[in-house]
């Protein structure tokens, strides 16, 4: 029975990490119906600046955080007018813009892999090597400051959407982009905004990714099919529904990992993906199968 | 009340418009182009008879002639019927692996063993394209990248394949200069094949139908087509050229593992050929896996780190689609500028 | 006469495709109901996209009281006074209808009375009091349609644009949606609507406006339009009986 609870436990430590991972890429689709590809890359992104922060001034991720945001945030918006704003008419959009955010992916790796080669890094603040312990069950510090922390901003994103006037706009132009125009949305600063946000949200995310797993440029293709299998799980474009898909299935994939080995653990979440497209594409909270 | 326009007029503008339509496309094709390209790489090796040796050029031509093949068979899933697949290495590793691994235990060559490599790869394409296919537009595509993580996994961790480490397979005895040639002549045939069959399938009621389906597939459905079996055999046959590819590509690099066949980049280059050429055009995946190639080897060849050469392909990538979404051939055809040596379709 | 809209030959199409207007034009009098008609593909909800801003104009001219509205984006449209209800009935379904009147208030600078707005709709569309709290997109086609118009009236627009209001409902509902129309007129909007069912659309109205491969062929009074035995013959179907 302890075991059982010291797996659930993990997974759960790791789902909040997950659900950062997957919230922006699925606020970027639910707006801009853009399936960033490059979003595992770009959270590479914030990885590396926490890591530098870590490396060279010895300040903590945590601290990195807000920074790594914000310069992600901005980088969102650049690639935004470089690739994506003059494909909004595009006839074949999604094709399109799936396919440039995949040349995006390559250009960041290449560009990181250059910059920064692709040896292994990792940020080793006190608590990443750390645990509590309630009873025999041990939490490992450093994952669950990291699940807090995601848990405290896709909340804080939740009411933004929720409450704000932008957040208002946010979710019409998701629901209806065309409505939402009508009604004198202006959808392309939305479109731009969100983008902004959802790639800051990559940033905070790459900066709890930095103490909880080691990373290196090309790792980004691991990450890509499983924070799809998040989003695809969760109804692509539901915020709530990745976030529910990601504790489920990195609680299912710490079972497979305890009992199979750690490297099928990962194949949870691709055959999960499978599954979910063959059984009911349009996942959890979805209301009808994306099509082309 | 205002008459505008009188009635004539707009059944005179109706007429000229739906003449416009009736304007056939140019048809103009020199048949003796493609030919005389056949029989140059034919004589080509001849080459190595002159006395210096060029394995470096027949390499390269090789190594082309192996991506026409590939990126032809993801032409007609991709480019005929419009759906973007990242994960056709998967069918290059399969291919390569069926080939080898009997290769390895029987001695048999993968050159004669190539088609039913490909008979295997579109048999499971068949049964993949099952599952995949009932989803559409990006999630039919990250579907197709699981696919990759899934086989990478499975490859690298089933023992008998050899995990991670692969299967070293014994080089031909042949002297260095004529080592090449067998491969070089399969994937020739090979790519002939590929284009004869992308000129035949484009013309057949089948590729009518896949293109009827990459416009507009409700429609398409509508209008009688089977999409759901028409996709699927897309699938099975893009898998079949893929696949065959795989298969002699293990024996002439001399091992079969994980690494060389399920990387991304290898996906990316099928993709990327296809749209730098001209998606669902004959002649497209042949022109881009020239230029693709051309373009690998100069930033191998100058800058070296295979780190750059990523972070160029994706400059590429981005910069096709932006500017040239409809490829090389399709964007001089539209113009109407197409040479005619290259009107393969 | 003065117009309060001038659409004078307005060319237009959806991106890079060929042109669907040829050569378009309308002009709009204060406080009527203006209903075009035509054949499938004339080019009818092509025209009011392109008046609204959705689509851009090629050549020719749009103008609101003599100010020029081309180039403009759809939310600056809206802000210069003309509202448009798509056929896809413009709702947000997984908003409830009170949230949805309240994006229907999005543009205004003012906010303040906003509430006030909505309570107003509400008393005049008692449905949507009833069905407040409900998703939007759990109502019935009818129920849906009659929000979005009557969201609309929130800003108390110019001019409300109806591209097929009636498509898809049953043949009751439909005079409902006539009815709100008229409600819209009398509270001084100027209606602009496009009919697929011309008789239906021209009965309710007091302007035709005829529009095939993309041109105006006729624009008169509503009942000549009707009576005009070329219109009957061509676009009602050939019968007599009217």
């Amino acid at each position: 029975m302890a075991e059982i609870i010291q797996i659930v436990v993990l997974g759960l430590a790791l789902g909040g990490v997950y659900a950062l991972m997957g919230s922006g890429l699925s606020l970027v689709f639910g707006v801009m119906r853009i399936v960033n590809l490059a979003h595992p890359s770009l959270i590479m992104g914030g990885a590396y600046v926490a890591y530098w922060g870590f490396r060279l001034y010895g300040i903590d991720p945590l601290i990195m955080l807000p920074v790594a945001a914000v310069i992600l945030a901005a980088t969102g918006v650049i690639l935004y007018k470089l690739f994506f704003e003059r494909e909004a008419r595009s006839a074949k959009y999604s094709e399109m813009t799936v396919l440039l955010t995949f040349a995006v992916a390559m250009i960041l790796e290449g560009g990181l892999a250059t910059a920064f080669t692709n040896t292994q890094r990792v940020t080793s603040p006190e608590y990443a090597t750390d645990a509590f312990f309630i009873g025999s069950v041990f939490i490992p510090k450093g994952q669950l400051y990291a699940g807090i922390v995601s848990l405290v901003l896709i909340g804080g994103l939740a009411l933004f959407l929720k409450f704000s006037r932008f957040g208002y706009a946010i979710r019409a132009t998701t629901q209806n982009r065309e409505a939402a125009e009508l009604l004198g949305v202006n959808v392309n600063f939305v479109g731009l905004a969100s983008f902004a946000i959802g790639v800051g949200l990559a940033g905070a995310a790459g900066t709890l990714v930095s103490f909880v797993f080691s990373f290196y440029p090309s790792k980004h293709w691991e990450w890509i099919a499983v924070l799809m299998s998040l989003v695809v799980l969760g109804g692509m474009g539901s915020i709530l529904g990745t976030v529910v898909a990601s504790f489920l299935l990195s609680v299912i994939a710490a079972f497979v990992g305890y009992y199979f080995g750690a490297t099928w653990s990962t194949l949870t979440f691709y055959i999960a993906l499978f599954v979910v497209l063959l059984v009911r594409p349009q996942g959890l909270f979805g209301e009808k199968p994306e099509l082309a | 009340m205002v008459t505008t326009d009188n009635s004539q007029d707009i059944i005179a503008q109706r007429r000229a418009y739906n003449e416009t339509l009736m304007q056939a496309q140019d048809k103009t094709r020199a048949t003796w182009f493609p030919i005389a390209l056949l029989a140059l790489l034919i004589l080509l090796p001849l080459l190595q008879l002159t006395g210096t040796n060029y394995n470096y050029v027949i390499h390269l031509t090789l190594y082309t002639m192996c991506y026409v093949v590939m990126a032809s068979g993801w032409n007609i899933l991709g480019g005929f019927a419009g759906y973007i697949s990242l994960g056709h290495n998967v069918f290059f590793a399969v291919g390569g692996y069926v080939a080898g691994m009997l290769f390895a235990r029987l001695g048999i060559s993968t050159i004669i063993l190539a088609p039913f490599a490909g008979l295997v790869c579109a048999a499971l394409g068949y049964v993949i394209g099952l599952i995949t296919l009932r989803v559409r537009g990006p999630s039919f595509i990250i579907s197709s990248l699981a696919l990759v993580m899934i086989f990478r996994i499975a490859f690298e961790n089933w023992h008998f394949i050899g995990g991670a480490a692969g299967v070293a397979l014994p080089a031909n005895g042949l002297p260095v200069e004529w080592a090449k040639l067998p491969y070089y002549y399969a994937f020739l045939a090979m790519a002939a094949f590929a284009l004869w069959a992308s000129y035949k399938i484009k013309h057949s009621k089948f590729g009518m139908g896949l293109r009827a389906i990459s416009v507009d597939e409700i429609k398409a459905e509508s209008a009688g087509i089977d999409t759901r079996f028409y996709k699927v055999l897309a699938f099975a046959l893009s898998a079949f050229f893929v696949g065959m590819a795989g298969a002699v590509w293990g024996e002439y690099l001399t091992y079969i593992r994980p690494n060389i066949f399920l990387v991304i980049l290898i996906s990316v280059n099928m993709v990327l050929m296809c749209i730098l050429g001209g998606k669902g055009t004959v002649a497209g995946p042949a022109v881009g896996a020239i230029l693709i190639i051309a373009f690998n080897e100069f930033f191998v060849a100058t800058l070296g780190a295979s780190t750059v050469n990523i972070l160029a392909t994706g400059v590429i990538m981005a910069i096709a689609l932006i500017f040239f979404p409809l490829g090389l051939v399709g964007t001089l055809a539209r113009h109407r500028k197409l040479p005619r040596i290259l009107n393969w379709d | 006469m003065n117009e309060l809209l001038e659409v004078r030959d307005v060319v237009a199409g959806y991106g890079d495709g060929p042109a669907i207007l040829n050569g378009a034009s309308l002009k709009v009098q204060p406080g009527k109901v203006h209903c075009i008609i035509g054949p499938n593909g004339a080019g009818k909800s092509t025209l009011l996209k392109a008046i609204c801003g959705m689509l851009k104009v090629r050549q020719g001219d749009v103008k609101l009281r003599g100010e020029d509205l081309k180039g403009l984006r759809p939310d600056q449209v809206l802000k210069k006074g003309i509202c448009f209800v798509p056929q896809e009935r413009a709702l947000f379904p997984k908003m409830t209808v009170r949230e949805n009147l309240r994006m229907g208030g999005f543009s205004l600078e003012d906010k303040s009375d906003l509430e006030e707005r909505i309570d107003e709709i509400e008393e005049r569309f008692p449905i949507l009091k009833e069905r407040r709290d409900q998703h939007a997109g759990t109502m019935s086609g009818g129920q849906q349609q009659t929000l979005s118009m009557a969201r609309t009236m929130i800003i108390r627009p110019d001019i409300v644009m109806l591209d097929e209001p009636s498509l898809g409902l049953a043949p009751k509902i439909v005079q409902e949606v006539f009815d709100i129309m008229h409600v819209m007129a009398e509270t001084g909007i100027t209606v602009l609507i496009v009919e697929q069912n011309a008789l239906m659309g021209l009965k309710n109205a007091d302007w035709g406006v005829v529009l095939d491969l993309g041109r105006t062929l006729f624009e008169g009074p509503a009942d000549e339009v009707l009576a005009d035995p070329r219109i009957q013959e061509l676009y009602l179907g050939g019968k007599k009986a009217a």
